[in-house]
Protein backbone atom coordinates (compact mmCIF):
# COMPACT_ATOMS: atom_id res chain seq x y z
CA UNK A 1 0.00 0.00 0.00
CA UNK A 2 1.75 3.40 -0.80
CA UNK A 3 2.42 6.19 1.37
CA UNK A 4 -0.50 8.01 0.40
CA UNK A 5 -3.05 5.51 0.60
CA UNK A 6 -1.88 4.60 4.31
CA UNK A 7 -2.55 8.06 5.35
CA UNK A 8 -5.80 8.49 3.49
CA UNK A 9 -6.81 5.20 5.34
CA UNK A 10 -5.15 6.81 8.76
CA UNK A 11 -7.41 10.07 8.31
CA UNK A 12 -10.51 8.47 7.31
CA UNK A 13 -9.90 6.28 10.16
CA UNK A 14 -9.24 9.32 13.08
CA UNK A 15 -12.71 10.76 11.61
CA UNK A 16 -14.71 7.94 12.48
CA UNK A 17 -12.64 7.84 15.69
CA UNK A 18 -13.75 11.51 16.67
CA UNK A 19 -17.47 10.37 15.43
CA UNK A 20 -17.96 7.67 17.59
CA UNK A 21 -16.20 9.69 20.26
CA UNK A 22 -19.25 12.24 19.99
CA UNK A 23 -21.73 9.49 20.17
CA UNK A 24 -20.02 7.81 22.74
CA UNK A 25 -19.82 10.62 25.09
CA UNK A 26 -23.61 11.98 24.57
CA UNK A 27 -24.89 8.79 25.64
CA UNK A 28 -25.68 8.52 28.89
CA UNK A 29 -28.85 8.58 31.36
CA UNK A 30 -28.80 12.50 31.69
CA UNK A 31 -28.75 14.49 28.54
CA UNK A 32 -26.03 17.43 28.36
CA UNK A 33 -26.33 20.29 26.32
CA UNK A 34 -23.68 21.11 23.82
CA UNK A 35 -23.12 24.18 25.32
CA UNK A 36 -21.61 22.65 28.79
CA UNK A 37 -20.23 20.17 26.92
CA UNK A 38 -18.39 22.86 24.86
CA UNK A 39 -17.81 25.32 28.27
CA UNK A 40 -16.59 21.80 30.33
CA UNK A 41 -13.68 21.81 27.62
CA UNK A 42 -12.65 24.60 27.32
CA UNK A 43 -13.49 26.53 30.20
CA UNK A 44 -13.16 23.95 32.32
CA UNK A 45 -15.00 25.70 35.77
CA UNK A 46 -14.38 23.16 39.15
CA UNK A 47 -16.99 25.27 40.39
CA UNK A 48 -19.78 24.35 38.02
CA UNK A 49 -21.27 21.34 38.91
CA UNK A 50 -22.25 20.45 35.18
CA UNK A 51 -18.63 20.63 34.34
CA UNK A 52 -17.63 18.52 37.11
CA UNK A 53 -19.93 15.59 36.36
CA UNK A 54 -19.60 15.94 32.36
CA UNK A 55 -15.96 15.57 32.89
CA UNK A 56 -15.60 13.15 35.36
CA UNK A 57 -18.19 11.28 34.36
CA UNK A 58 -18.78 11.62 30.45
CA UNK A 59 -15.45 12.54 29.20
CA UNK A 60 -13.46 10.49 31.65
CA UNK A 61 -15.18 7.61 30.29
CA UNK A 62 -14.91 7.88 26.72
CA UNK A 63 -11.62 8.65 26.94
CA UNK A 64 -10.79 5.71 29.54
CA UNK A 65 -12.33 3.54 26.22
CA UNK A 66 -10.21 5.10 24.02
CA UNK A 67 -6.79 4.16 25.78
CA UNK A 68 -8.41 0.56 26.65
CA UNK A 69 -9.68 -0.41 23.13
CA UNK A 70 -6.65 0.89 21.58
CA UNK A 71 -4.09 -0.45 23.65
CA UNK A 72 -5.46 -3.94 23.96
CA UNK A 73 -5.76 -4.24 20.34
CA UNK A 74 -2.19 -3.20 20.11
CA UNK A 75 -1.12 -5.80 22.12
CA UNK A 76 -3.12 -8.79 21.00
CA UNK A 77 -1.35 -7.22 17.51
CA UNK A 78 2.25 -7.55 18.90
CA UNK A 79 1.27 -11.16 20.75
CA UNK A 80 -0.40 -12.37 17.01
CA UNK A 81 2.82 -11.61 15.68
CA UNK A 82 5.14 -12.82 17.88
CA UNK A 83 3.75 -16.12 18.12
CA UNK A 84 2.98 -16.31 14.59
CA UNK A 85 -0.56 -17.11 15.83
CA UNK A 86 -3.85 -15.66 15.02
CA UNK A 87 -5.39 -16.49 17.91
CA UNK A 88 -3.36 -15.21 20.73
CA UNK A 89 -4.19 -12.39 22.81
CA UNK A 90 -3.85 -10.86 26.21
CA UNK A 91 -7.03 -12.22 27.38
CA UNK A 92 -6.36 -16.07 25.96
CA UNK A 93 -2.61 -16.41 26.70
CA UNK A 94 -3.35 -15.45 30.13
CA UNK A 95 -2.14 -11.68 30.89
CA UNK A 96 -5.86 -10.97 32.62
CA UNK A 97 -5.63 -13.83 34.50
CA UNK A 98 -2.71 -13.37 36.31
CA UNK A 99 -3.60 -9.61 36.72
CA UNK A 100 -6.81 -10.81 38.53
CA UNK A 101 -4.87 -13.07 40.56
CA UNK A 102 -2.78 -10.65 41.92
CA UNK A 103 -5.50 -8.45 42.62
CA UNK A 104 -7.61 -10.78 43.89
CA UNK A 105 -4.70 -11.55 46.61
CA UNK A 106 -4.38 -8.09 47.38
CA UNK A 107 -8.02 -7.38 47.87
CA UNK A 108 -8.77 -10.14 49.69
CA UNK A 109 -5.44 -10.07 51.89
CA UNK A 110 -6.57 -6.88 53.58
CA UNK A 111 -2.90 -5.65 52.94
CA UNK A 112 -3.46 -2.08 51.61
CA UNK A 113 -0.68 -0.56 49.46
CA UNK A 114 -1.45 3.52 48.92
CA UNK A 115 -4.79 4.60 47.86
CA UNK A 116 -6.92 1.48 47.30
CA UNK A 117 -7.67 2.61 43.67
CA UNK A 118 -3.65 2.42 43.45
CA UNK A 119 -3.31 -0.71 44.88
CA UNK A 120 -5.40 -2.46 42.16
CA UNK A 121 -3.64 -0.90 39.45
CA UNK A 122 -0.40 -1.74 41.21
CA UNK A 123 -1.31 -5.39 41.65
CA UNK A 124 -2.33 -5.57 38.38
CA UNK A 125 0.63 -4.42 36.03
CA UNK A 126 2.80 -6.75 38.34
CA UNK A 127 0.36 -10.00 37.64
CA UNK A 128 0.88 -8.83 33.80
CA UNK A 129 4.01 -8.90 34.07
CA UNK A 130 4.59 -12.24 35.56
CA UNK A 131 2.14 -14.16 33.45
CA UNK A 132 4.13 -12.45 30.65
CA UNK A 133 7.15 -13.73 31.75
CA UNK A 134 5.57 -16.67 32.18
CA UNK A 135 4.65 -17.20 28.92
CA UNK A 136 7.87 -15.91 26.99
CA UNK A 137 9.24 -19.17 29.03
CA UNK A 138 6.21 -21.64 27.91
CA UNK A 139 6.80 -20.56 24.21
CA UNK A 140 10.11 -21.74 23.60
CA UNK A 141 9.02 -25.11 24.42
CA UNK A 142 5.51 -25.28 22.86
CA UNK A 143 5.72 -24.45 19.21
CA UNK A 144 2.46 -25.31 18.04
CA UNK A 145 -0.59 -22.82 17.80
CA UNK A 146 -2.58 -24.84 19.97
CA UNK A 147 -0.94 -25.97 22.20
CA UNK A 148 0.53 -22.60 23.26
CA UNK A 149 -3.02 -21.26 23.58
CA UNK A 150 -4.25 -24.70 25.88
CA UNK A 151 -1.39 -23.43 28.43
CA UNK A 152 -2.68 -20.11 28.55
CA UNK A 153 -6.34 -21.77 29.39
CA UNK A 154 -4.78 -23.83 32.04
CA UNK A 155 -3.03 -21.00 33.76
CA UNK A 156 -6.40 -19.29 33.32
CA UNK A 157 -8.07 -22.02 35.20
CA UNK A 158 -5.44 -22.45 37.83
CA UNK A 159 -5.30 -18.57 38.51
CA UNK A 160 -9.32 -18.35 39.06
CA UNK A 161 -9.05 -21.51 41.09
CA UNK A 162 -6.98 -19.71 43.16
CA UNK A 163 -8.76 -16.77 42.98
CA UNK A 164 -12.10 -18.94 44.08
CA UNK A 165 -10.35 -20.34 47.37
CA UNK A 166 -9.72 -16.28 48.37
CA UNK A 167 -13.02 -15.64 47.70
CA UNK A 168 -14.43 -18.01 50.12
CA UNK A 169 -11.75 -16.77 52.67
CA UNK A 170 -12.67 -13.16 52.27
CA UNK A 171 -15.10 -10.91 53.61
CA UNK A 172 -18.29 -9.09 52.04
CA UNK A 173 -16.28 -5.85 51.41
CA UNK A 174 -13.46 -7.14 49.36
CA UNK A 175 -15.55 -10.12 48.18
CA UNK A 176 -17.59 -6.79 46.55
CA UNK A 177 -14.22 -4.76 45.42
CA UNK A 178 -13.14 -8.03 43.28
CA UNK A 179 -16.11 -8.68 41.59
CA UNK A 180 -16.95 -5.33 40.58
CA UNK A 181 -13.30 -5.19 39.44
CA UNK A 182 -13.42 -8.30 37.38
CA UNK A 183 -16.74 -7.66 35.37
CA UNK A 184 -15.04 -4.54 33.37
CA UNK A 185 -15.47 -1.32 33.83
CA UNK A 186 -14.84 1.91 32.12
CA UNK A 187 -16.30 4.28 34.71
CA UNK A 188 -13.46 3.79 37.67
CA UNK A 189 -10.74 6.25 36.28
CA UNK A 190 -10.88 9.68 37.33
CA UNK A 191 -9.83 12.16 34.79
CA UNK A 192 -6.58 13.09 37.11
CA UNK A 193 -5.84 8.54 36.60
CA UNK A 194 -6.02 9.19 33.29
CA UNK A 195 -3.02 11.35 32.37
CA UNK A 196 -1.26 8.42 34.37
CA UNK A 197 -2.97 5.70 31.99
CA UNK A 198 -2.51 8.07 29.41
CA UNK A 199 1.13 8.36 30.26
CA UNK A 200 1.54 4.51 30.08
CA UNK A 201 0.02 3.52 26.88
CA UNK A 202 1.74 6.00 25.10
CA UNK A 203 4.56 4.63 25.98
CA UNK A 204 3.58 1.23 25.26
CA UNK A 205 2.93 2.41 21.76
CA UNK A 206 6.35 4.38 21.56
CA UNK A 207 7.94 0.71 22.13
CA UNK A 208 5.47 -1.10 19.50
CA UNK A 209 6.27 1.34 16.71
CA UNK A 210 10.04 1.18 16.95
CA UNK A 211 10.02 -2.46 16.38
CA UNK A 212 7.79 -1.82 13.47
CA UNK A 213 10.27 -3.78 11.03
CA UNK A 214 11.08 -6.16 13.49
CA UNK A 215 7.48 -6.86 13.26
CA UNK A 216 7.99 -6.92 9.64
CA UNK A 217 10.75 -9.40 9.67
CA UNK A 218 9.15 -11.99 12.29
CA UNK A 219 6.15 -13.16 10.34
CA UNK A 220 8.98 -15.15 8.17
CA UNK A 221 9.08 -17.12 11.73
CA UNK A 222 11.96 -17.09 13.92
CA UNK A 223 14.77 -19.07 12.14
CA UNK A 224 14.56 -17.02 9.46
CA UNK A 225 14.42 -13.93 11.39
CA UNK A 226 17.73 -15.05 12.74
CA UNK A 227 19.21 -15.44 9.71
CA UNK A 228 18.35 -12.43 8.34
CA UNK A 229 20.00 -10.77 11.38
CA UNK A 230 17.86 -9.83 13.73
CA UNK A 231 18.43 -10.57 17.61
CA UNK A 232 15.59 -12.90 18.18
CA UNK A 233 16.03 -12.55 22.33
CA UNK A 234 16.30 -8.91 22.76
CA UNK A 235 13.23 -8.56 20.12
CA UNK A 236 11.10 -11.15 21.87
CA UNK A 237 11.96 -9.29 25.56
CA UNK A 238 11.03 -6.01 23.96
CA UNK A 239 7.82 -6.75 22.41
CA UNK A 240 6.59 -8.64 25.29
CA UNK A 241 7.09 -5.82 27.34
CA UNK A 242 5.29 -3.56 25.33
CA UNK A 243 2.38 -6.11 25.57
CA UNK A 244 3.07 -6.02 29.35
CA UNK A 245 2.56 -2.39 29.58
CA UNK A 246 0.40 -2.16 26.99
CA UNK A 247 -2.03 -4.68 28.39
CA UNK A 248 -1.18 -4.85 32.08
CA UNK A 249 -2.18 -1.04 32.40
CA UNK A 250 -5.14 -1.53 31.17
CA UNK A 251 -6.37 -4.54 33.09
CA UNK A 252 -4.93 -2.39 36.14
CA UNK A 253 -7.44 0.64 35.05
CA UNK A 254 -10.46 -1.09 33.70
CA UNK A 255 -10.47 -4.60 34.86
CA UNK A 256 -10.49 -7.78 32.61
CA UNK A 257 -11.74 -6.69 28.87
CA UNK A 258 -12.34 -10.39 26.69
CA UNK A 259 -11.57 -10.59 23.17
CA UNK A 260 -10.83 -7.60 22.01
CA UNK A 261 -6.78 -7.76 22.05
CA UNK A 262 -7.94 -10.71 19.78
CA UNK A 263 -11.01 -10.04 17.59
CA UNK A 264 -9.65 -6.65 16.71
CA UNK A 265 -6.16 -7.71 14.80
CA UNK A 266 -7.50 -10.34 12.78
CA UNK A 267 -10.28 -8.07 11.63
CA UNK A 268 -7.38 -5.39 10.72
CA UNK A 269 -5.18 -7.89 8.81
CA UNK A 270 -8.38 -9.15 6.96
CA UNK A 271 -9.69 -5.62 5.84
CA UNK A 272 -5.99 -4.12 5.10
CA UNK A 273 -4.74 -7.22 4.00
CA UNK A 274 -0.80 -6.44 4.63
CA UNK A 275 2.32 -7.88 6.88
CA UNK A 276 3.21 -3.59 6.55
CA UNK A 277 3.40 -3.17 10.77
CA UNK A 278 3.53 0.55 11.23
CA UNK A 279 0.45 0.47 8.96
CA UNK A 280 -1.34 -1.95 11.10
CA UNK A 281 -0.19 -0.85 14.22
CA UNK A 282 -1.73 2.15 13.37
CA UNK A 283 -4.74 0.62 12.47
CA UNK A 284 -5.15 -1.27 14.97
CA UNK A 285 -5.21 1.59 17.54
CA UNK A 286 -8.00 3.09 15.87
CA UNK A 287 -10.00 -0.05 15.24
CA UNK A 288 -9.53 -1.03 18.86
CA UNK A 289 -10.57 2.40 20.42
CA UNK A 290 -13.65 2.45 17.97
CA UNK A 291 -14.49 -1.77 18.89
CA UNK A 292 -14.51 -0.23 22.36
CA UNK A 293 -16.44 2.89 22.18
CA UNK A 294 -19.34 1.47 20.40
CA UNK A 295 -19.45 -1.68 22.76
CA UNK A 296 -19.77 1.12 25.71
CA UNK A 297 -22.13 3.44 23.77
CA UNK A 298 -24.43 0.48 23.65
CA UNK A 299 -23.74 -0.52 27.04
CA UNK A 300 -24.92 3.02 28.26
CA UNK A 301 -27.98 2.94 25.91
CA UNK A 302 -29.28 -0.09 27.10
CA UNK A 303 -28.55 0.45 30.76
CA UNK A 304 -31.48 1.49 31.86
CA UNK A 305 -33.61 -1.56 30.85
CA UNK A 306 -31.00 -4.23 30.84
CA UNK A 307 -27.28 -3.28 32.46
CA UNK A 308 -24.54 -5.46 30.89
CA UNK A 309 -20.61 -5.56 32.33
CA UNK A 310 -18.29 -4.83 29.26
CA UNK A 311 -16.50 -7.88 29.81
CA UNK A 312 -19.86 -10.16 29.48
CA UNK A 313 -20.37 -7.87 26.30
CA UNK A 314 -16.98 -7.93 24.69
CA UNK A 315 -17.23 -12.09 25.24
CA UNK A 316 -20.41 -11.89 23.89
CA UNK A 317 -19.01 -10.39 20.35
CA UNK A 318 -15.69 -12.04 20.52
CA UNK A 319 -16.18 -15.64 21.59
CA UNK A 320 -18.15 -16.67 18.02
CA UNK A 321 -15.74 -14.20 16.12
CA UNK A 322 -13.00 -16.88 17.54
CA UNK A 323 -14.80 -19.65 16.41
CA UNK A 324 -14.92 -18.15 12.99
CA UNK A 325 -11.19 -17.16 13.07
CA UNK A 326 -10.84 -20.95 13.77
CA UNK A 327 -12.53 -22.98 11.24
CA UNK A 328 -11.32 -19.91 8.58
CA UNK A 329 -7.80 -19.96 9.12
CA UNK A 330 -6.39 -22.32 11.66
CA UNK A 331 -9.14 -26.03 10.89
CA UNK B 1 34.54 -17.87 0.46
CA UNK B 2 34.57 -21.05 2.45
CA UNK B 3 37.11 -22.54 4.02
CA UNK B 4 36.85 -25.54 6.31
CA UNK B 5 39.85 -27.19 8.12
CA UNK B 6 40.52 -29.98 10.63
CA UNK B 7 36.88 -29.71 11.29
CA UNK B 8 34.58 -32.55 12.95
CA UNK B 9 30.53 -31.69 12.04
CA UNK B 10 28.10 -33.06 14.32
CA UNK B 11 26.14 -32.35 16.78
CA UNK B 12 26.94 -34.32 20.19
CA UNK B 13 28.42 -37.29 18.38
CA UNK B 14 30.62 -36.55 15.11
CA UNK B 15 28.84 -36.99 11.63
CA UNK B 16 31.30 -35.26 9.25
CA UNK B 17 35.12 -35.40 9.46
CA UNK B 18 36.44 -32.68 6.64
CA UNK B 19 39.84 -32.02 6.71
CA UNK B 20 40.34 -29.46 4.43
CA UNK B 21 37.75 -27.73 2.34
CA UNK B 22 38.00 -24.91 -0.01
CA UNK B 23 34.49 -23.46 -1.40
CA UNK B 24 35.06 -20.89 -4.23
CA UNK B 25 33.18 -18.46 -6.26
CA UNK B 26 31.38 -18.57 -8.47
CA UNK B 27 30.59 -22.30 -8.41
CA UNK B 28 27.86 -24.64 -7.44
CA UNK B 29 28.66 -27.31 -5.07
CA UNK B 30 25.90 -29.94 -4.33
CA UNK B 31 26.12 -31.88 -0.90
CA UNK B 32 25.00 -35.56 -1.90
CA UNK B 33 24.69 -38.48 1.08
CA UNK B 34 22.16 -40.78 2.46
CA UNK B 35 19.60 -39.62 4.86
CA UNK B 36 20.75 -38.76 8.26
CA UNK B 37 24.30 -38.60 6.90
CA UNK B 38 24.65 -35.11 7.99
CA UNK B 39 23.99 -32.69 4.59
CA UNK B 40 21.43 -30.79 7.04
CA UNK B 41 24.03 -30.80 9.89
CA UNK B 42 26.54 -29.45 7.61
CA UNK B 43 24.63 -26.89 6.18
CA UNK B 44 23.43 -25.59 9.74
CA UNK B 45 27.20 -25.41 11.03
CA UNK B 46 27.86 -23.36 8.08
CA UNK B 47 24.55 -20.53 9.20
CA UNK B 48 26.57 -20.75 12.58
CA UNK B 49 23.01 -22.70 14.17
CA UNK B 50 25.37 -25.97 14.62
CA UNK B 51 28.76 -25.10 16.49
CA UNK B 52 31.89 -27.85 15.32
CA UNK B 53 33.37 -30.19 17.43
CA UNK B 54 36.51 -29.24 16.74
CA UNK B 55 38.00 -27.70 13.86
CA UNK B 56 37.73 -24.48 11.65
CA UNK B 57 35.07 -22.92 9.86
CA UNK B 58 35.69 -19.68 7.72
CA UNK B 59 33.53 -17.93 5.67
CA UNK B 60 35.40 -14.34 3.70
CA UNK B 61 38.03 -15.21 6.05
CA UNK B 62 35.94 -14.91 9.51
CA UNK B 63 34.66 -17.66 11.69
CA UNK B 64 31.63 -18.32 11.56
CA UNK B 65 31.36 -19.74 14.87
CA UNK B 66 32.09 -16.77 16.77
CA UNK B 67 30.19 -14.07 14.45
CA UNK B 68 27.98 -11.85 15.47
CA UNK B 69 24.14 -12.96 13.76
CA UNK B 70 24.01 -9.44 11.89
CA UNK B 71 27.63 -9.46 10.53
CA UNK B 72 26.90 -13.55 9.86
CA UNK B 73 23.64 -12.10 7.53
CA UNK B 74 25.70 -10.11 5.53
CA UNK B 75 28.16 -13.01 4.28
CA UNK B 76 25.81 -15.99 4.19
CA UNK B 77 21.92 -16.45 3.42
CA UNK B 78 20.04 -19.19 3.04
CA UNK B 79 17.00 -20.92 1.44
CA UNK B 80 14.71 -23.62 3.40
CA UNK B 81 13.68 -26.36 1.23
CA UNK B 82 10.20 -25.14 1.36
CA UNK B 83 8.58 -21.57 2.00
CA UNK B 84 5.02 -22.09 2.15
CA UNK B 85 3.87 -18.36 1.92
CA UNK B 86 2.58 -15.89 4.11
CA UNK B 87 -1.06 -14.65 4.09
CA UNK B 88 -1.06 -11.08 3.15
CA UNK B 89 2.81 -10.60 2.27
CA UNK B 90 3.41 -9.19 -1.28
CA UNK B 91 6.06 -11.04 -3.09
CA UNK B 92 7.72 -7.61 -3.47
CA UNK B 93 7.22 -7.05 -0.07
CA UNK B 94 9.20 -10.32 0.90
CA UNK B 95 11.80 -10.14 -1.26
CA UNK B 96 12.54 -6.73 0.51
CA UNK B 97 12.45 -8.17 3.52
CA UNK B 98 16.04 -9.48 2.43
CA UNK B 99 17.43 -5.85 2.98
CA UNK B 100 16.47 -6.03 6.84
CA UNK B 101 19.86 -5.03 7.42
CA UNK B 102 19.56 -1.55 5.49
CA UNK B 103 15.98 -0.43 6.50
CA UNK B 104 15.12 2.52 8.04
CA UNK B 105 13.25 2.01 11.40
CA UNK B 106 10.38 2.98 9.89
CA UNK B 107 11.16 -0.44 7.20
CA UNK B 108 11.94 2.48 4.38
CA UNK B 109 14.42 1.20 1.71
CA UNK B 110 17.65 3.53 0.65
CA UNK B 111 16.88 4.15 -2.65
CA UNK B 112 19.62 1.77 -4.39
CA UNK B 113 18.90 -1.12 -2.34
CA UNK B 114 15.02 -0.69 -3.82
CA UNK B 115 16.17 -0.35 -6.95
CA UNK B 116 18.47 -4.00 -6.17
CA UNK B 117 14.76 -5.26 -5.25
CA UNK B 118 13.55 -4.32 -8.67
CA UNK B 119 16.89 -5.72 -10.48
CA UNK B 120 16.11 -9.03 -8.91
CA UNK B 121 12.28 -9.74 -9.43
CA UNK B 122 13.22 -8.56 -13.51
CA UNK B 123 16.15 -11.23 -13.09
CA UNK B 124 14.40 -13.97 -11.79
CA UNK B 125 11.01 -12.84 -14.11
CA UNK B 126 9.29 -11.98 -11.34
CA UNK B 127 7.77 -8.66 -11.88
CA UNK B 128 4.55 -9.72 -13.17
CA UNK B 129 3.98 -11.65 -9.41
CA UNK B 130 5.80 -8.99 -7.77
CA UNK B 131 2.18 -7.52 -6.13
CA UNK B 132 0.61 -11.49 -5.82
CA UNK B 133 0.16 -12.13 -2.24
CA UNK B 134 3.02 -15.01 -1.03
CA UNK B 135 0.61 -17.76 -0.32
CA UNK B 136 -1.34 -17.43 -3.62
CA UNK B 137 0.99 -17.97 -5.92
CA UNK B 138 2.77 -21.82 -7.18
CA UNK B 139 5.32 -23.69 -5.81
CA UNK B 140 7.75 -22.96 -8.06
CA UNK B 141 6.89 -19.53 -7.91
CA UNK B 142 7.55 -18.86 -4.30
CA UNK B 143 11.00 -21.28 -4.42
CA UNK B 144 12.07 -18.72 -6.76
CA UNK B 145 10.98 -15.79 -4.73
CA UNK B 146 12.82 -17.50 -1.73
CA UNK B 147 16.05 -17.27 -4.00
CA UNK B 148 15.13 -13.74 -4.64
CA UNK B 149 14.77 -13.04 -0.68
CA UNK B 150 18.31 -14.48 -0.21
CA UNK B 151 19.82 -12.69 -3.39
CA UNK B 152 18.16 -9.50 -1.94
CA UNK B 153 20.52 -9.99 0.71
CA UNK B 154 23.37 -9.69 -1.18
CA UNK B 155 25.98 -12.19 -0.14
CA UNK B 156 28.98 -13.84 -1.42
CA UNK B 157 27.63 -17.51 -0.12
CA UNK B 158 24.51 -18.92 -1.16
CA UNK B 159 22.39 -22.16 1.00
CA UNK B 160 19.66 -23.91 -0.06
CA UNK B 161 18.65 -26.84 1.45
CA UNK B 162 17.11 -29.23 -0.94
CA UNK B 163 15.41 -26.47 -2.91
CA UNK B 164 14.07 -28.69 -5.32
CA UNK B 165 12.54 -31.00 -3.38
CA UNK B 166 9.36 -29.93 -3.41
CA UNK B 167 9.17 -28.73 -7.30
CA UNK B 168 7.78 -30.81 -10.63
CA UNK B 169 10.37 -31.95 -13.08
CA UNK B 170 10.23 -28.80 -15.19
CA UNK B 171 10.22 -26.10 -12.24
CA UNK B 172 13.65 -28.17 -10.69
CA UNK B 173 15.16 -27.82 -13.65
CA UNK B 174 14.54 -24.68 -14.32
CA UNK B 175 15.97 -24.12 -9.88
CA UNK B 176 19.15 -25.53 -11.28
CA UNK B 177 19.66 -23.97 -13.93
CA UNK B 178 18.94 -20.47 -12.51
CA UNK B 179 21.65 -21.03 -9.67
CA UNK B 180 24.28 -21.80 -12.13
CA UNK B 181 23.69 -19.00 -13.88
CA UNK B 182 23.48 -16.78 -10.48
CA UNK B 183 26.93 -18.38 -9.24
CA UNK B 184 28.45 -17.53 -12.38
CA UNK B 185 27.02 -13.79 -13.60
CA UNK B 186 27.18 -13.08 -9.95
CA UNK B 187 30.20 -14.51 -8.53
CA UNK B 188 28.70 -16.46 -5.86
CA UNK B 189 29.47 -19.65 -3.97
CA UNK B 190 26.51 -21.27 -4.00
CA UNK B 191 26.08 -25.43 -1.74
CA UNK B 192 23.21 -26.61 -1.89
CA UNK B 193 22.04 -30.43 -0.47
CA UNK B 194 20.20 -32.46 -3.33
CA UNK B 195 18.66 -35.87 -4.28
CA UNK B 196 18.73 -34.73 -7.61
CA UNK B 197 21.80 -36.41 -8.90
CA UNK B 198 21.24 -36.27 -12.58
CA UNK B 199 19.98 -32.94 -12.49
CA UNK B 200 23.01 -31.74 -10.71
CA UNK B 201 25.53 -34.08 -13.20
CA UNK B 202 23.49 -32.47 -15.73
CA UNK B 203 24.62 -28.72 -14.49
CA UNK B 204 27.95 -29.42 -13.72
CA UNK B 205 27.73 -28.96 -10.27
CA UNK B 206 30.99 -29.86 -8.24
CA UNK B 207 29.85 -32.98 -5.62
CA UNK B 208 30.41 -32.94 -2.06
CA UNK B 209 29.70 -36.53 -1.19
CA UNK B 210 29.15 -37.13 2.60
CA UNK B 211 30.12 -40.64 2.44
CA UNK B 212 30.86 -43.33 5.51
CA UNK B 213 31.80 -40.30 7.70
CA UNK B 214 33.77 -38.42 5.67
CA UNK B 215 33.40 -35.40 2.89
CA UNK B 216 34.87 -36.47 -0.67
CA UNK B 217 34.56 -33.57 -3.19
CA UNK B 218 34.21 -35.11 -6.75
CA UNK B 219 34.62 -32.83 -10.06
CA UNK B 220 32.82 -35.31 -11.98
CA UNK B 221 30.60 -37.88 -10.77
CA UNK B 222 29.94 -41.81 -12.87
CA UNK B 223 26.04 -42.42 -13.10
CA UNK B 224 27.96 -46.14 -12.14
CA UNK B 225 29.01 -44.58 -8.84
CA UNK B 226 25.81 -43.40 -7.56
CA UNK B 227 24.70 -46.56 -5.44
CA UNK B 228 27.97 -46.49 -3.94
CA UNK B 229 27.80 -42.56 -2.27
CA UNK B 230 23.94 -44.24 -0.74
CA UNK B 231 25.35 -47.53 0.90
Amino acid sequence: MSVTKQIGWLIIGLLALFGAACLHVLSGETAVSLGVMKDAIFQYDPSVMDHVLFREFRLSRTLTAILAGSSLALSGMLMQTLFNNPLAGPYILGINSGASLFVGLLLMSGISIGGAQLGIVGAALVGAFVSCIFMIGLSGYLRNQISLLLAGMMFGSFTSAIVSILQQLSGAEALKAFTMWSMGTLQQVSFEELYIFAGTVSVGILLAFSMGKYLNVLVLGEKPARLLGVNIVRTRIIILIAVAILAGVTTAFCGPIAFVGMAVPNLTRLVFKTQQHHLLIGMNLIIGALFVLICDALILNWAPVLPIPLNAFTSLIGAPFVLLILMRRVR
Amino acid sequence: MIEISHAIVGHQRPLIEIEDLVLEKGKVYAIIGRNGGGKSTLLNSLLGHVPLISGNMKIDGMDVHSLRRSILAKHVAFVASKFDGIEYLKVREYISLGKFGSSSILGQLPKEEAEHVEQLLEELSLLPLAGKFTDRISDGERQLAAVARALAQDTPVLLLDEPTAFLDYKNKKRMMEKLVEIAEQKNKCIVLSTHDLELAMDNSLIFLAVHRGRLEVIERLEKERFSYYFE
